[in-house]
């Protein structure tokens, strides 16, 4: 057994303990604030091209920490239930959520304040494609969804809004359920995997992201002869911002309204402004109001997904 | 070099393996066979029910067509992200993996080495006044208590220590450690029970406590051990680390998880590639400690006295230092431990989850779940298995020194080409995580157990390769040796020598991923795989504690099964 020079280990641990007490840049906590200032921690999940705002969320986070007077941090989270539960918690503070991810924050958090959707958001739509082998013909009417019956399925993540629970929404409309497909739905996880994999034919049809699927067209992602759109849903209303109810009491009287104000006001007039916009696909930020999110809430409920 | 195999026997024994009573001489032998012959018949059974509920025969299985989509994978791989940008957000992302890891192995050992004293046969069978009733009741007892540990994933763990402690680095450390730290004990504690008890038990004659018998008589001996396996479970680590960076642990995970999301293939490689830049150093760290060791026995036991060695003291300072770092760069700081909030919110958590609930689905439902799970993990191992098995040869070390036959320098080149490009293949198998398989494999194939079982088998084949390569590295040299010297051509020697040899190690390390390949079913389950994986994924995407305990539950039960299981086929190979 070698002897090991146990005072000099204890002695390196103690100073680089000691040299602990810089900033620390793999914190997941982020690092915007010392001890004692006021800070507003922030995160948002957004469907398209995800990894772009979050790698850039810095443009967000300074602009509002200009606008409100605090220090704003700005949390990376990927995980839909993960920050639901982190804004539960309170270590999220303001958050923009998907529609159903919005609905559980604020059923686990009562009293938390819905501030502001995107432009889009307020007509928004989710689009069902199937690999062109089916034969299945584009039609208009939700009833048509019953031409589905048969064939294999795939949903996106299970608490995507746009990639579940509001096709699951209007496949109840037409009469469907789980048990009319072949086999078991899937679960691909996201947009570009439920198109990858309805234009590879593993399944033959699926409901992503209406946004996603324009951009994917656009940018010649997916190959349009094997795979193409047979339907769009009717619109209906999915990202907004969600804050906690104890912001005021936290950061200062009027904070939430500031916030508001602060995102309402993005107009592009400024490169900040218009690179915050383009990082969230949005023309502009416009106001909301919790019944909006009516008709996911009920969809929710009756899937057993708010608890 | 042997140790490791040890290792991974003792990971693959179980709760409780005391010996089976000597049978009576001559009916002893045909007792055996006939067990053997029983467990082949079993095993064959089991195999091919699950591939038949995995729906092999059943019409077709691949369809060709989407394999241009899969191509599309591996062909970014030579063109990987490379700007400036992107590389600087790897090489943080690195760091921060990193970090996780050793803070993870950190905490595992701390778990490992008082764990393993608790649920080591010494310490329950030593103390003269304690009551055998009782001492058998606190070893099956520790023992049991590491179950459970280890039956739960680590993004699971994640995901429950994010609702205790919020985006905080500790859950990620808790991740790694606390499951980490269970396998950890469990082979821990068979290491200090195959180390020589003597000193031990004079210490303990001489009046000494028990506790500082342990300390001085029992540790020290085992030490070197308990270090090489350390490093061992750095490099495992270090790919654990990258898969929980879907809990806010942030790291090469987190990266990974959003560039796969949008399917970023070319940022996906970059990140592979560091992930297997990683894995490689850590390997070669650990093999560089744990050869030095080796000599250092060799030379101890010709009688060169034992001596210090600075390699070992080196790694062990440069751990520290590392530690340290590791904290400075995650922001560690474990007063949240016991900090009133985590508490509240831990307490929160329980509260919902009991009483636990059957859910919609009903008894009969979850077993035909877990029932899913178990045919995916079978399938899913005796791939990996077949196919470990036909790595590990060429990627073991070539023959060496004296052992070597005379041959061409051509044929020497190829043998070592085949070894570097095998060990390549093998670590870019076990790099890319599991789910990232299971979508190229869904390219390619029709959904269902399938395509789940094959993911989980492709990256078990990257991992239990490289345990049996090792094992036919450390294969005793001499009846190799008396072979040739009789002649057989390598052909003979590899089926007469090699095979029969190593056949014993390659079933302990297969039994042994088997437990874990259950584990691993949760995180593939979400790519239209089903069985208990998806279920609670959407339980917990759903906030459904209560299910959810019943489901990770069942699991632990899957666990304890195939833990008893395995010892039990383990025992009639023997």
């Amino acid at each position: 057994m070698p002897r090991v020079p146990l005072r000099l280990i204890a002695l390196t641990a103690i100073g680089m303990l000691l040299a602990a007490c810089g900033q620390s840049p793999g914190d997941p906590r982020g690092s915007a604030g010392s001890d004692g200032e006021k800070v507003l921690t922030i995160s948002a999940i957004p469907d398209q091209d995800p990894q772009v705002l979050q790698r850039q969320f810095s443009t967000l986070s300074d602009y509002l920490s200009d606008r409100l007077g605090v220090a704003v941090k700005y949390l990376p989270v990927t995980d839909y239930t993960a920050s639901v539960t982190a804004f539960q918690r309170g270590d999220l503070q303001l958050v923009f959520f998907g529609g159903l991810t919005g609905v559980q924050a604020r059923t686990q958090v009562p009293g938390a304040v819905t501030l502001a959707q995107r432009d889009i958001d307020a007509n928004f739509h989710s689009v069902f494609v199937a690999n062109t082998k089916t034969g299945i013909t584009p039609f208009d009417s939700v009833d048509g969804l019953s031409k589905l019956a048969g064939h294999s399925f795939t949903f996106g993540s299970d608490t995507s809004t746009s990639g579940r629970l509001m096709p699951q929404h209007f496949l109840s409309k037409a009469g469907m359920s789980a048990d009319d497909f072949s086999g078991n739905p899937g679960y691909s996880g996201s947009h570009d995997k439920t198109a990858k994999l309805v234009e590879a034919g593993t399944y033959q049809a699926g409901a992503l992201n209406a946004s996603v699927w324009d951009e994917l067209v656009k940018t010649g992602k997916v190959d349009t002869s094997k795979v193409r759109e047979v339907f769009r849903t009717p619109p209906y209303h999915d990202y907004h911002w969600v804050a906690r109810p104890d912001l005021d009491e936290q950061l200062g009287d009027g904070m939430t309204d500031k916030i508001k104000k602060a995102l309402l006001e993005l107009d592009g007039s400024t490169p900040t402004e218009k690179k915050i916009l383009d990082l969230f696909e949005a023309g502009s930020f416009i106001d909301t109001a919790p019944g909006n999110y009516a008709k996911i809430e009920q969809v929710a409920q009756r899937l057993g997904l708010l608890n | 070099m042997t140790t490791t195999c040890r290792w991974e026997a003792a990971e693959s024994s179980t709760v409780d393996t005391p010996p089976p009573p000597a049978p009576e001489r001559g009916t002893g032998a045909t007792e055996r066979s006939r067990r053997r012959r029983g467990w082949a018949l079993l095993i064959t059974a089991a195999i091919v029910v699950s591939a038949v509920a995995a729906g092999i025969g059943r019409g077709a299985v691949f369809k060709p067509e989407g394999a241009g989509s899969l191509l599309d994978f591996f062909a970014a791989a030579v063109s990987p992200r490379l700007d400036a940008s992107f590389l600087a957000l790897t090489g943080t992302a690195m760091l921060t993996t990193l970090a996780y890891a050793v803070l993870g192995t950190a905490l595992s050992l701390a778990i490992g080495l008082i764990g393993g004293v608790l649920s080591s046969q010494t310490w329950w069978s030593s103390g003269v006044r304690a009551r055998r009733g009782r001492r058998l009741v606190g070893w099956v007892f520790a023992r049991s208590v590491l179950v459970v540990p280890r039956g739960i994933h680590e993004v699971v763990w994640g995901l429950f220590f994010l609702v205790v402690f919020g985006i905080d680095p500790i859950v990620a450390v808790l991740a790694i450690g606390i499951p980490f730290g269970a396998v950890t004990a469990k082979v821990f504690s068979e290491l200090l029970d195959e180390t020589g008890r003597k000193p031990y038990t004079a210490l303990l004659a001489a009046g000494a406590t028990k506790r500082s018998a342990v300390l001085y008589g029992l540790l020290p001996p085992a030490l070197p051990d308990l270090l090489s396996y350390g490093f061992y479970r750095f490099e495992c680590a270090i790919r654990s680390a990258a898969i929980l960076g879907l809990v806010g642990a942030g790291g090469l995970g987190f990266q990974l998880a959003l560039s796969f999301q949008t399917l970023r293939y070319q940022e996906i490689w970059t990140l592979l590639f560091a992930l297997i830049l990683l894995s490689v150093a850590a390997d070669y760290w650990s093999s560089l400690v744990r050869s030095a060791r080796a000599r250092g026995r060799r030379r101890s036991r010709d009688g060169g006295g034992v001596r210090r060695d600075p390699l070992l003291t080196g790694s062990l300072v440069f751990a520290a230092v590392l530690i340290g770092l590791s904290s400075w760069w995650v922001g560690l700081d474990v007063a949240v431990l016991w900090s009133g909030k985590a508490w509240e919110f831990g307490l929160q958590l329980l509260s919902d989850a009991w009483p636990p609930s059957i859910g919609d689905s009903g008894v009969g439902g979850l077993l035909t779940l877990a029932g899913v799970t178990l045919a995916m993990s079978i399938v899913a191992i005796t791939i990996a298995f077949g196919l470990g098995a036909l790595f590990a040869v060429p990627a073991s070390t070539p023959a060496h020194g004296r052992d070597r036959v005379e041959r061409g320098r051509v044929s020497t080149a190829a043998r070592m080409l085949a070894m570097l490009a095998s060990r390549f293949v093998l670590v870019v198998l076990r790099a890319i995580p599991p789910p990232v398989w299971a979508l190229l494999l869904l390219f390619v194939m029709y959904p269902g157990i399938l395509p789940g079982a094959l993911a989980l088998a492709v990256y078990t084949t990257g991992v239990l390769g490289r345990l049996m390569a090792e094992s036919v590295d450390n294969l005793e040299v001499r009846p190799l040796r008396a072979l040739r010297a009789h002649g057989a051509s390598e052909a003979k020697v590899f089926c007469y020598g090699v095979i029969p040899a190593a056949a014993p190690r390659f079933v302990a390390y297969g039994l042994y991923r088997w437990e874990v390949t259950i584990r691993e079913t949760v995180v593939v389950g979400v790519v239209g795989a089903g069985g208990l994986g998806l279920l609670l994924d959407h339980q917990i995407g759903a906030f459904d504690y209560a299910g959810a305990l019943t489901t990770l539950a069942l699991l632990i039960g899957l666990t304890l099964a195939v833990d008893i299981t395995s010892a039990a086929i383990r025992r009639s190979v023997r």
